[in-house]
């Protein structure tokens, strides 16, 4: 028998030899293994069919070199807009924020009774994605990058609510009831107390979602509201592969350095 | 006549209850403290202190008695008037609440933020006395040459200091400080309460602290208040506080 320093020697806990453990871990394989199957099963998943395709796509892969760069103003031209357009989506998301997230935020908040129906909300905006706005606003406004610029501001609107309020609701309590306990209204309280706090998160958060949009912007063109991803659409529609993957190039080479350009200024806001 | 305004209680406490429930955690506590007067009330843990000040602040209302702070009787008071009131009160924490990522001189201006107009405040433009107030205040507990360093790079007892230069640029004619010196080592701690018995001479403000170190309250306070699950068991001269007085605050 081993014993402790002290000559004592300790029990083990009490453990039964066939416990909860082996049960609950065999109910857990048996629920996974059922979500999994009807996974499979409803996107009809079929290897033979990717198998019999490969051809068809090694041939369209042959096509596409050399890529084809006639138009590449015209083309980075439009990757320019797809920045644009993330550029000014995420303003008109920030503009509906800014007052949102107030609301929104449980140690700020106005008011208990706006502050749910706010959640709300913004929940139904991050809900729905910018691709669904911007194919309404598409039959609203026209064609063209209007109308995704309106659809990124929409849904940034509720991303960037949420995640700003719950940025200030992490803030510390303290110095802002300090602030108030001087007799500060409100707006005073906010602006000096808990703002020079949350204003590097803030500001973080909103380059991300920037990031984040030029990526979703990409996507837009599809729909027909304006960007990269009208002419990527137009290329697909005419099988132009070489054209094609000149823009997936220049779609990766944004993303990259916009990536990267946004990840070097947020290292610097902490 | 003049005499008997001149020892008027600034802060008068009289029959203060306070329950959680069937919890007693305050039990008909009374007593003043004067203009110019550090009070010390000493309690272990769970005692009531904070209760107290929470009280004293209406940041908790209070199930019974008064409380008066000069004229203001503050479990009455509403609204604007309650703000006013409030104004006037300067308070110290235990966690200094400092703002962390301002200036020892912007945190120090916090306390002008009831007098400043909301546009200056909003823009950071402070009218020139304020500045020159906060830059006074700094100066009065030895922080001027921290004034422009960021809060949260200064050590505990200068953040404590500057925690005493805002209630000092805000003119409180009350100081209330929970617990200023528990986070801090006994030479900071030292230097925090002798600060705070200073300006309470000085300007005539009256100081209500909260301790649980005996020999801190005994050396800076002018008079001592024991509180026990919520009951006041002593109240004396500083002086005349008792090691009887210890255990029995302190007995489990």
């Amino acid at each position: 028998m081993r014993s402790g320093d002290a000559g004592v020697s300790y029990p083990d806990p009490a453990r039964s030899w066939i416990g909860v453990a082996p049960v609950r871990f065999v109910a857990t394989l048996l629920l996974v293994l059922l979500v999994y199957g009807f996974s499979f099963y409803f996107v009809d998943f079929d290897v033979g069919r990717l198998w019999s395709g490969l051809p068809k796509l090694a041939h369209w892969a042959a096509k596409a070199w050399p890529p084809d760069t006639s138009e590449l103003g015209v083309l980075i031209e439009r990757a320019i807009e797809t920045v644009a357009m993330a550029v000014v989506g995420t303003t008109i998301g920030v503009v509906i924020a800014a007052p949102c997230c107030i609301v929104a935020a449980q140690n700020i908040t106005p008011s208990r009774l706006l502050y749910t129906p706010m959640r709300w909300f913004l929940n139904t905006l991050r809900g729905i994605d910018s691709f669904i706005f911007a194919l309404l606003f598409v039959a609203a406004v026209g064609l063209g990058p209007f109308a995704g610029v309106l659809g990124i501001g929409l849904h940034s609107a509720g991303t960037i609510a949420k995640l700003w309020s719950e940025a200030i609701e992490a803030a510390e309590p303290g110095p802002l009831e300090a602030a108030a306990l001087t007799g500060a209204n409100r707006l005073k309280v906010i602006s000096y107390a808990l703002l020079p706090d949350v204003l590097p998160n803030l500001t973080s958060i909103t380059l991300y979602v920037w990031e984040f949009n030029v990526r979703s912007s990409t996507v837009l063109g599809v729909v027909g509201a304006g960007g990269i991803g009208q002419e990527l659409k137009n290329s697909v529609d005419l099988l132009d592969f070489a054209r094609l993957f000149t823009i997936i190039l220049i779609i990766l080479a944004m993303v990259t350095v916009i990536d990267q350009f946004s990840a070097w200024l947020r290292r610097k806001l902490v | 006549m003049t005499a008997a305004l001149a020892t008027d209680p600034a802060i008068r406490i009289i029959g203060l209850s306070k329950r959680f429930g069937d919890r007693v955690v305050l039990d008909d506590v009374s007593f003043e403290v004067a203009a110019g007067e550090v009070v010390a009330i000493l309690g272990a843990s769970g005692a009531g202190k904070t209760t107290l000040f929470r009280c004293v602040t209406r940041l908790a209302q209070s199930d019974g008695g008064q409380i008066f702070l000069g004229e203001h009787a503050i479990r009455t008071l509403g609204g604007r008037q309650l703000s006013m009131a409030r104004s006037e009160i300067g308070l110290i924490f235990q966690q200094f609440n400092l703002i962390r990522r301002l200036s020892a001189l912007d945190n120090v201006l916090v306390g002008r933020l009831g007098e400043v107009p909301t546009w200056r405040v909003m823009l950071r433009r402070f009218p020139h006395p304020d500045r020159q107030l906060a830059l006074a205040a700094l100066d009065r507990v030895g922080m001027l040459p921290y004034a422009l360093q960021r809060a949260d790079r200064l050590s505990g007892g200068q953040q404590q200091r500057v925690a005493i230069a805002r209630a000092l640029a805000q003119q409180s004619r009350f100081v209330l400080a929970d617990e200023p010196v528990a986070s801090l080592d006994p030479e900071s701690a030292k230097s925090v309460l002798s600060i705070l018995r200073d300006i309470a001479r000085e300007r005539m403000i009256a100081v209500l602290v909260s301790l649980h170190q005996v020999e801190f309250a005994i050396q800076f306070a002018d008079r001592v208040i024991g509180l026990r699950a919520g009951r006041m068991i002593a109240d004396r001269a500083a002086a005349a506080f008792a090691e009887a007085d210890h255990r029995m605050i302190f007995a489990t």
